[in-house]
């Protein structure tokens, strides 16, 4: 046995004596050298750090490339090229001291240029001083922020260093203190007697500092001035750009309603002209044929008239006159050649050119150009305090689908009465609630508006029901402009909501209340898509389809029911985020239950199209199926034990559909589904039985690992 | 110190069970690092060691971001020099088929079932982050068959189990007939207490929620060796919730197990995590 200290685990308790690692040659390549598993990882750790490093410096030498283009580019912009000592030095300072990554690319470095000016004018001491005093410079203080720099960092009395941008210390050495212009430089007051110097013009070098450092103020006052700008104006032009967005889409789809609108009538007219030319010829070719009919009938009888004749004129003389004498002529002969056969062509074979009245579709056309016409602001109830002895302050909202250049606002005194004589307020809506639709975060409620006048808006107030001594806080929904709202709630919470109704009179009183609890999804089985054979329930949760005595009759499709699929769907909140509810089944019933969009077609079987994703169960010959059905496709599933209640959670975030056998938390199986519209909970029934659903509960914990 | 996750491969420990040196790996998720972590045993099928499913199966992300260790034992005891161990792939060396033999001269080493179940988790109790209260199991083909059985012979033990492409009824099929007359002798009796399609007619245990994946392109499927209506027809009788997945396309190879190894990671945790 082999004998390895325990540290080589690094566990907390100590390893049998007779474990030892070996090298995984499964792994890649770079292991193969070493031999014990963790060193692998610390080595990896040290050639990953120093890798960083290298990249560090590989990317410093690539931004001192970069920043020097955009410096002259700025410098180019800016037009500061006749301050091209700004420029030129800029490049050389800025890289070692500044850390690349600190600033965005386009801002300038506002430090350097300052410092750079100085630094060939003063000690480092002092310049390094200047940084701490940086704070603020674009403001018009710079040069008093400047020595206030000085002050702080030596510490002495402001007065002695009004003057004096040098410290004490420096006049010792061998510094210059003058100034010359002509060559814009610093020398040694002692240098103006010799020759260079001598014509030239000499100023103290204070004086020149300062004159420098002016420049530099100025000159850094631009940039910044600069700066602010083109940031506002980048600013703006996104805010342009996002209009622009916004501003297409509209156009885009009020020019495809137009456009739609006139094909469709075009097309109809088309149709209309076609069937009635069609008709037309049927008309004249039936004419025409009964024509023919007769006129071949005319044909026979005198053919047949003929023979007779003939015939006859082939008998003895005395029979051949006492015939033709009497009877022939009196009767079939001369009752033919009385009938006027009629020659005339009944039918004209020209069709008569109609000229086409296509002035719906001009107007359709010329109305395509116009814009419509914004709808109605709706005026905001008057806030408290909004108002003085002279003026009012009015705020209004607006329809975000209308296009407005401006607003009318126009008003006219009340008489002398408070408002509300002149009008009574409204009554209060009623609200539907068997028609509330909630999720954990929101609720979709709808009313009717209890008034037979208009009603400028609605407001919807909630209160949470968990606090009712506190009464607590009323949140407002206000200027609603229809009958239905969706509200943001908070998840697992009770709240009663309430219902006014809003006119020039004044707000009515509350409605009956309603209550919604956010916990799970809670829906209703729409009753409007119900198949004829299923009954709702009073609470709409239970659908039932009865045994049939009488054959069924072909129905008519339909929009909005099924027709051919005993089925019905629920009206889910149209909230994305997850949904979770459950459906009671019987084992030995033949159901499908999942999911489908609004617009799935009614005559077709659930599961059958792309627009459905359902679990099917037919019990047949004591043996269940269970099917996963979407366009007509499903996996290859095999389920032991037959669920009793089926959870079904809709993830519209990750795009899933999963379904559960809930009495045993087991995982049936989940759907990858585009949901690109909200989808709506399906039921059906293929034979007769009934499905109950649970829902408004939340989602048991195994769910939540799907 | 050690930085988690971690993927070990540890060797030299001398079985008792099966009087040899065992290897076995250990997959450590980083919250190992601060605290006892459920413990998920797999058995590889037939020809494999313990390091085709850590190199293989890419049960990584899954294990480390359900918090679970995962263990990987051999698939039979090996250098025993016994005559006969490696004239096929199919019995002996590589193909223990998780028995404790009780024919000669296999029963002194080929005791995998009391390995798995018994010495294999003290082991690791003893010496990992686990709790040994948290334990479930899976495997394929031949190791499909093990998890099954283990479980379904030790109920609640194990708080689920699953299987890729098991072998689900071997006292039918050419693989299990070899492997049982090798170690168990001609008793058919002793066969039935290995063979999960029996052992579920008599199971008397607490609820068992089994998730099968089965390549339908899968030639041992056609073969017959893998047998999986039968089990699933038993316990569909006695009531054992299964999903039973046939995948279109798949075969045997660990390219099907790294398509679904995170569907079976989750079933586990769902019940290790609860």
């Amino acid at each position: 046995m082999e004998e390895e200290s325990g540290e080589e685990l690094g566990l907390d308790r100590s390893t049998p004596k007779d474990f030892h690692f070996y090298h995984m040659d499964l792994y890649d390549s770079e292991d193969r050298l070493h031999l014990f598993p963790e060193e692998n990882t610390r080595m990896r750790k040290v050639v990953q750090a120093e890798m960083a490093n290298e990249s560090r410096g590989a990317g410093d030498g690539k931004a001192q490339r970069d920043l020097q283009e955009e410096v002259d580019e700025l410098v180019h912009l800016y037009g500061l090229e006749d301050d091209h000592e700004l420029g030129d030095e800029f490049v050389d300072e800025n890289i070692p001291r500044t850390g690349v990554s600190e600033y965005p690319p386009y801002m300038m470095k506002r430090r350097d240029p300052a410092r750079e000016q100085r630094d060939w004018r003063l000690s480092g001491e002092a310049a390094e001083a200047e940084d701490l005093g940086f704070g603020g410079w674009g403001s018009a203080g710079q040069c008093q922020d400047l020595r206030e720099a000085y002050r702080y960092t030596h510490g002495r009395a402001s007065e002695e260093y009004e003057c004096y941008v040098i410290p004490e210390e420096e006049d010792e050495e061998e510094a210059a203190d003058v100034f010359c212009v002509t060559c814009k430089t610093p020398i040694r007051a002692f240098q103006k007697v010799f020759d260079e110097h001598k014509e030239h013009e000499v100023i103290p070098l204070n004086e020149a500092l300062e004159s420098a450092k002016d420049e530099i103020h100025k000159n850094m006052y631009k940039l910044e001035k600069q700066i602010i700008e083109m940031e506002n104006f980048a600013n703006h032009l996104e805010e342009v750009f996002i209009t622009v967005e916004e501003n297409f889409g509209k156009q885009e789809q009020n020019f495809e309603s137009h456009y739609n609108e006139i094909l469709e009538t075009l097309a109809q007219k088309y149709e209309e002209k076609i069937q009635a030319l069609g008709e037309k010829k049927k008309e004249k070719l039936e004419a025409l044929y009964g024509q023919l009919v007769s006129c071949g009938e005319n044909l026979d009888t005198c053919k047949e008239l003929m023979e007779t004749i003939e015939e006859m004129c082939h008998e003895e003389k005395v029979d051949f006159i006492k015939v033709i004498s009497v009877s022939f002529y009196t009767n079939r002969l001369g009752k033919f050649l009385k009938t006027k056969t009629d020659v005339e062509i009944s039918a004209q074979p020209e069709f008569e050119d109609q000229t086409l009245d296509f002035s719906d579709v001009e107007q359709l056309m010329g109305s395509i150009n116009t814009i419509p016409a914004p709808s109605a602001p709706v005026i905001n109830p008057q806030v408290p305090n909004s108002a003085t002895g002279s003026s009012i302050r009015v705020c209004w909202s607006l329809y975000s689908d209308d296009t407005v250049e401006s607003y009318q606002l126009s008003y006219q005194p009340v008489q002398d009465s408070s408002p509300g004589k002149d009008q009574a307020a409204p009554s209060p809506p009623i609200i539907k609630t068997e028609e509330i639709r909630s999720c954990e975060e929101a609720v979709l409620i709808c009313w009717e508006s209890g008034n037979l006048n208009p009603v400028d808006s609605y407001t919807v107030e909630l209160t949470q029901a968990e606090s009712p001594e506190a009464s607590g806080v009323t949140e407002s929904v206000v200027g609603i402009p229809t009958c239905e709202s969706v509200v943001q709630l908070q998840p697992g919470r009770s709240y009663i909501i309430y219902v006014r109704a809003l006119n020039m009179g004044g707000p009515s009183v509350r409605s009956e209340p309603a209550t919604v609890h956010t916990i799970g999804s809670y829906f209703r089985l729409n009753k409007d898509t119900c198949h004829p054979w299923l009954t709702i329930s009073e609470d709409g949760l239970t659908v039932v389809r009865s045994e049939r005595r009488t054959p069924a009759r072909e129905l008519s499709p339909s929009d909005t029911h099924f027709t051919r699929c005993v089925a019905v769907m629920g009206n889910l909140i149209p909230v994305r985020g997850h949904h979770y509810w459950e459906v009671e089944v019987d084992e030995h019933l033949d159901y499908t239950v999942g999911v489908a969009f609004a617009d799935v077609p009614k005559q077709e079987d659930l599961g059958a199209n792309c627009l459905s994703w359902c679990m099917r169960h037919t019990f047949a010959s004591s043996r269940h199926k269970y099917e996963f059905l979407h366009n007509r496709t499903t996996p290859d599933i095999r389920i032991t034990v037959p669920p009793k209640k089926i959870g079904i959670l809709l993830d519209y975030e990750h795009s899933k559909l999963s379904f559960f056998n809930v009495d045993l938390s087991q995982h049936l199986y989940t759907f990858s589904c585009q949901l690109h519209e909200f989808v709506h909970p399906c039921f059906s029934l293929e034979k007769p039985g009934c499905l109950k659903v649970h829902n408004g509960i939340s989602m048991p914990k195994h769910v939540t690992f799907y | 110190h050690e930085i988690y996750p971690l993927n070990k491969c540890l060797s030299g420990q001398e079985s008792v069970e099966l009087n040899c040196k065992m290897k076995f790996a250990v997959y450590l998720p980083p919250k190992a690092e601060t605290g006892k972590c459920p413990a998920l045993y797999w058995l590889s099928g037939l020809t494999c060691t313990e390091q085709n499913f850590i190199s293989k199966s890419g049960y990584h992300q899954s294990a480390s971001e359900h918090g679970l260790v995962v263990i990987a034992p051999d698939t039979s005891p090996r250098g025993c020099n016994i005559k006969g161990e490696d004239e096929s792939w199919d019995f002996g060396t590589g193909a223990g088929f998780y028995v404790d033999a009780t024919e000669d001269p296999w029963k002194t080493n080929y005791r995998m079932y009391s390995y798995v179940t018994e010495e294999l988790p003290q082991l690791i109790n003893a010496n990992f982050p686990v709790d040994p209260q948290r334990m479930s199991i899976f495997g394929h083909s031949m190791g499909g068959h093990g998890a099954l059985i283990c479980a379904l012979k030790n109920p609640g033990k194990y708080k689920s189990v699953s299987a890729f492409a098991p072998i689900c009824n071997p006292v039918l099929c050419p693989w299990g007939k070899k492997a049982f007359s090798g170690y168990l002798g001609t008793d058919q009796s002793k066969w039935k207490a290995y063979d999960a399609t029996h052992l579920v007619k008599s199971y008397p245990g607490s609820q068992l929620d089994i998730l099968i994946d089965q390549g339908k392109d899968d030639q041992f499927l056609l073969d017959g060796q893998l047998l999986p209506d039968n089990f699933i027809a038993a316990c569909t009788e006695k009531k054992i919730p299964v999903v039973f997945r046939l995948q279109e396309g798949y075969d045997h190879s660990y390219y099907f197990i790294a398509t679904f190894i995170t569907d079976h990671i989750r079933h586990h945790a769902k019940y290790l995590n609860a």
